[in-house]
């Protein structure tokens, strides 16, 4: 599936991430910027592949600014981006929760 | 009502949308975490919020804390959805803020029961609690509190309580003596606990603690809280002394040799021990616990 | 313990101040009414004393404004990505999702380190990008040149409208190379439409088989856009800005599309525009070759052909001159629009500019 919109979710903040969904062309595309992309890049897209997975998205550019970010603050920063690049923010999807 | 005799002294605010706060909050030895999706949540990250605290609550070890979100109120687009994922997520309470009437309780309780059907959580799991911020909810402070078997407090929230009043908060708290008065009477009338309005002022420590002190005098069971600091300051307000600590040691001593005796009647120095005494024992000595202030054998720490 | 983030309102005059004397005390110290009046939101971020500690500002698509307080608690950092966060929600509301600073060298690493890419960088000071559409997908969407080009050239044209005197310029590079790319501005504040422009140059040149017309985007700016509003002396902050579109082109377009001539028409009218050019030669060799290429005069007098002229024609109505300035495309679109674009002149739409 195809996202409807660009959209962005999460903050630059310590322990944070921010997640910016766009118009792929070729399959699930990222782009991260992290002090811990060697140790913890993997598992950062991993999570965020997992829930667009969840959300039926294909296509889209991913671009990730991760601020030290566990895992649920990942999850949760790319559920918020999916909901609103899909136009749903209002209409939470509660099986992928 | 669905009151027990936990620890309520602490309950501390925690910006629902800020990851760095929220992964830290079960560090401080609060009693209660409340999760704020409301006033500490921009407009349009409410969303974002809501999914945050959601996944946080699945994963992070909160330890013993009562888990509570403050939810958005009934009359925002983001109240029902907010309902939805805490129930989900398995939250322990949720405050309704700005509550004027029963009629709000009981709205809430009908979607939180949709929603513990909707995710098959067990029916009554999920408990309320509501904030009173006008004159019209210090009014039906009492109707509130009884109006759920799921209420375990009510709360008084002073910054929308004082505009309300066409005034605004004062150092000397006078302003909030009806309403902090009302308020405790509800609570104890229903059989549910009373919550203090924060305290903003963190320059203002003895201040801070004048406050908590009365507070403490009236009967609160305790203190919302915006900022770590502010916990120790309450923890010895509540702290017991060791003459109490002792009375209630005494209390126990006598519910156990009328156990063994099989006698059921628990007489203390002549006078029979009742409930209420029972119930405040057991408090002293949870507050004893709490505070580190006896040993394995009961004896008293000197701090 | 937080700090949080609070909109500042510039027509308050009181918070105006405040606000300006944080920026004064932080090194930015021009308020010029054409930069101030561009700013469409002011944040601020306050700590738990009420103290401005932060502060930044978005104009369109672009951060203005950014300064932290750095009290040495180590706190800077944060503040600054509390600030720049928060701006990117408001532009995120707002619709932008690519965002542009002009900013000094020194947040370069502060920036980058928040995900922003530079696209270019001057000793004064630089531009960063973040998010989508970028440079990269503007780039990914250009026409490629012929696997057999082995000569390439370009052109940036404002083209208000397309005159003679641009087809000449455009021939010559046509003549000289196999391939030539001719840019045309996307800021949309000129007498004719982007797209009207686009379209005059497209049908003006639509013979030459190797030339190819496309739109400029974000990166072939009027160097009139780029913000300087940390940058005190007028002199400096035009060397500045043209330094800064002279450099992106470089990098961003001239090196990875292969470009290695930039052709320019004289400007002995304009002294901004000879500064201009002047700029571009000093910083675009040796890599890329600028060839300036004399004006072309009136057939029968000493006039050059300008753009300005046309549209003076315009505004007098006076048609029958046109044919010695425009090629036939734009005459005829002129003579079919006349009474619009003379609407446009009464509304006052500025002709003397660019």
């Amino acid at each position: 599936m195809e996202i409807k919109k660009t959209a962005m979710a999460g903050t630059l903040e310590s322990s944070d991430l921010q997640i910016m969904l766009s118009q792929g062309t070729k399959g699930i595309e990222f782009d991260l910027t992290s002090d811990v992309a060697k140790q913890f890049g993997d598992d950062i897209k991993a999570t965020i592949k997992a829930v667009l997975d969840a959300f039926g998205i294909d296509n889209v550019l991913v671009k990730v600014v991760d601020k030290g970010a566990l895992t649920p603050v990942i999850k949760a920063r790319a559920i918020t981006a999916a909901q609103r690049a899909l136009d749903i923010a209002d209409q939470p999807q509660w099986e992928v929760l | 009502m669905a009151a027990d005799e936990r620890l309520r002294r602490t309950m501390m605010f925690v910006p629902g949308n800020n990851p760095g706060l929220i992964k830290d909050a079960g560090i401080f030895g609060v009693d209660s975490i409340m999760f704020d999706l409301e006033d500490a949540v921009n407009m349009n990250e409410k969303d974002s919020a809501r999914f945050l605290v959601y996944e946080a609550l699945q994963t992070f070890d909160y330890g013993d804390a009562e888990l509570v979100v403050r939810i958005n109120g009934l009359d925002t687009p983001f109240y029902e959805n907010d309902i939805k994922a805490m129930v989900k997520a398995g939250i322990d309470v949720i405050r309704l803020p700005k509550t004027e009437n029963a009629d709000m309780i009981h709205e809430l309780e009908n979607l939180v029961e949709a929603a513990e059907k909707e995710f098959g959580r067990e029916v009554g799991s999920t408990h309320l609690m509501a904030a009173i911020e006008s004159a019209m909810g210090v009014v039906n402070a009492y109707e509130i509190a009884s109006a759920s078997d799921r209420m375990i407090g009510i709360a008084l929230s002073a910054e929308d309580y004082t505009t309300d009043m066409k005034t605004h908060r004062y150092p000397d708290g006078q302003e909030l003596l009806y309403a902090r008065n009302a308020i405790l009477h509800a609570a104890r009338a229903a059989g549910i606990a009373a919550f203090d309005t924060v305290f903003t002022d963190l320059d203002d420590m003895e201040g801070f603690e004048r406050e908590t002190k009365f507070i403490h005098q009236l009967g609160y069971d305790g203190k919302s809280l915006i900022n770590p600091r502010q916990i120790a300051t309450v923890n010895k307000v509540y702290a017991p002394t060791q003459k109490e600590i002792l009375n209630a040691q005494n209390v126990i001593a006598a519910i156990e040799e009328a156990k063994r005796k099989g006698s059921g009647v628990i007489a203390m120095n002549g006078q029979m021990v009742d409930r209420p005494v029972v119930l405040r024992a057991e408090r002293v000595m949870k507050l004893a616990k709490a505070n580190n202030l006896v040993d394995a054998e009961g004896n008293y720490v000197e701090k | 313990m937080t700090d949080t983030i609070r909109d500042i309102y510039l027509n308050n005059p009181v918070s105006k101040k405040a606000w300006q004397q944080f920026l004064a005390d932080r090194g930015i110290t021009v308020f010029a009414d054409k930069e101030v009046d561009t700013i469409d939101q002011t944040l601020g971020l306050y700590d738990d004393r009420d103290q401005l500690v932060g502060t930044g500002s978005i104009a369109g698509k672009t951060i203005k404004y950014i300064a932290v307080l750095d009290d040495g608690s180590g706190a800077s950092g944060a503040r600054f990505n509390q600030v720049v966060s928060a701006l990117e929600m408001a532009l995120a509301q707002a619709g932008h999702f690519q965002i542009f600073v002009f900013t000094k060298p020194q947040y370069q690493q502060s920036f980058e380190h928040v995900g922003f890419n530079t696209l270019a960088k001057t000793d004064y000071g630089l531009i960063l990008e973040k998010g989508t559409p970028n440079i990269t997908t503007y780039r990914a969407n250009l026409p490629k040149k012929p696997e057999s080009a082995q000569t390439v050239a370009s052109i940036v044209m404002n083209a208000n409208p397309f005159t003679k005197g641009h087809r000449y310029l455009v021939e010559q590079a046509a003549q000289q190379n196999d391939f030539v790319y001719v840019f045309v501005v996307n800021q949309d504040v000129s007498l004719f439409a982007t797209a009207e422009r686009t379209k005059l140059v497209q049908e003006g040149t639509a013979d030459l088989d190797n030339v190819v017309v496309v739109n400029g985007g974000d990166y072939m700016v009027s160097y009139l856009s780029f913000p300087a509003y940390f940058i005190k002396d007028q002199d400096q902050a035009i060397r500045y800005q043209t330094a800064l579109d002279a450099s992106l082109f470089k990098e961003q377009i001239a090196k990875p599309l292969g470009i290695q001539t930039r052709y320019l028409g004289t400007e002995p009218k304009s002294h901004t525009t000879a500064l201009y050019n002047e700029t571009l030669m000093a910083i675009l060799p040796p890599e890329v070759t600028v060839k300036e290429v004399p004006r072309l005069t009136q057939t029968d007098s000493e006039q050059v052909v300008t753009a300005t002229a046309v549209r003076a024609l315009i505004k007098e109505g006076q048609l029958d001159q046109l044919t010695h300035l425009v090629p036939k495309t734009t005459a005829k679109f002129i003579q079919d629009h006349l009474a619009e674009l003379q609407n446009r002149i009464t509304k006052g739409q500025n002709i003397n500019g660019n």
